[in-house]
């Protein structure tokens, strides 16, 4: 590549370094806010940070109004980057239209990721979705039963990698 | 827009790099062809996943890919904070006196090609390719959008417009760090800009060993 006349000695080539630094300190405090909204937001958003749902061994139950809302995920080992069937079940819980569930891991936000689940029995429900992988490696993630008319559940849970 | 936070973290150093390689005040061009390389693999990947249906496929397909990529970034973000002060006799990557000696002339042969700035466009392309959680969840979404079109056609088109209005989404963060990092106007002092090269391959090294654990 031809010399511009421009050109200085590699060793004289130090541009004004302190837009660079600003900008990597910029980053690095963002970072920091990131990485501690990550792990205080669940508390501050009101969402649990820790595991309640060991959904790897069998399905889930959480109370909702006056009956209880149940979570399977199949096949398992519950796994990332799988297409997953969601399957809810209710117990004296009614549903003015068909639930939903929002993914998402507690305190990132990872964008909307939901799955819409259709009848597939009286009080059965099932869908497919996908849990994506979060590069930071963190496995734990949130299943947000939303139930039209009465209310929502949440489970969180590990997923494998 | 979402995940501002998200977005700046992983992918602030790259920017803020990018931005410490370029000839000062000369930022903006490079970075908007970086973005536009970026946003070019996510509508292709929306294409794909539109087209086919199906996330999964794809994702299992580029998995390896992109742990290789990761390691590319980091190694190039190492590069690019050892060229900068001189440790290593290989210039400014991307600016008009680059002349690559040795093993890495083969490695940034083409790039060296390219007149700069414009090299940044195909790094654009390459990274776009690094595994994000967003990415992912945007192409779950291009995926069920295309399966719901019920035409494979008109699922690709459905896929590659939402990854293209995805990657616009993170581009004003990007842009606005890696301008500030562009900014000159404090006073020259090596010692200060030598530490800046230490954060960066900090950085790089922190992305090599995300890609080694991925």
């Amino acid at each position: 590549m031809p010399c511009s006349p421009n050109d200085r000695p590699l060793s004289r080539v130090v541009p004004k370094p302190h837009g660079g630094l600003v900008g990597l300190l910029l980053c690095l405090v963002v970072m920091g806010i990131a990485l501690c909204s990550s792990s205080g937001g669940a508390r501050a958003q009101g969402a649990p940070a820790a595991v309640d749902c060991v959904i790897q061994t069998g399905p889930c139950t959480k109370t909702l109004a006056d009956g209880t809302v149940t979570l399977d995920i199949t096949p398992k080992p519950v796994r990332a980057m799988r297409d997953l069937t969601f399957t809810v079940t209710f117990s004296r819980v009614k549903a003015a239209h068909d639930p939903v569930i929002d993914l998402g891991m507690p305190g990132m936000i990872m964008g909307p990721n939901r799955v819409i689940l259709k009848r597939a029995g009286d009080t059965t429900y099932q869908g497919t979705g996908v849990i994506v992988r979060c590069p930071s490696g963190r496995r734990t993630w949130k299943a947000t039963v939303s139930v039209p008319g009465t209310g929502s559940a949440e489970f969180v849970f590990d997923v494998v990698y | 827009m979402v995940g501002f936070g998200h977005c700046v973290g992983m992918c602030g150093p790259l920017a803020v790099s990018l931005s410490l390689s370029l000839r000062q005040g000369k930022v903006l061009i490079p970075h908007l062809l970086y973005h536009a390389g970026r946003i070019t693999t996510y509508a292709l990947l929306g294409a794909v996943v539109g087209l086919t249906g199906s996330f999964t496929g794809v994702a299992s397909r580029i998995a390896g890919i992109q742990k290789g990529v990761m390691i590319f970034a980091g190694v190039l973000i190492i590069l690019m904070g050892l060229a900068m002060v001189g440790w290593i006799p290989l210039g400014r990557i991307f600016t008009d006196s680059f002349r690559p000696i040795g093993f890495f002339s083969r490695a940034f042969r083409r790039l060296n090609a390219a007149p700069s700035p414009e090299a940044c466009y195909p790094v654009g392309l390459v990274l776009g390719l690094l595994p994000c959680g967003p990415v992912y969840t945007a192409l779950v979404a291009a995926a069920r959008a295309g399966m719901e079109s019920g035409e494979p056609l008109q699922g690709m088109f459905t896929g590659l417009w939402l990854m293209i209005a995805f990657g616009l989404g993170t581009v004003p963060a990007l842009l606005l760090l890696g301008r500030i990092a562009g900014l000159g106007w404090l006073t020259k002092r090596e010692v200060i800009y030598r530490l800046s090269s230490v954060l960066m391959v900090a950085l790089g090294v922190y992305f090599i060993v995300k890609a080694v654990l991925f």
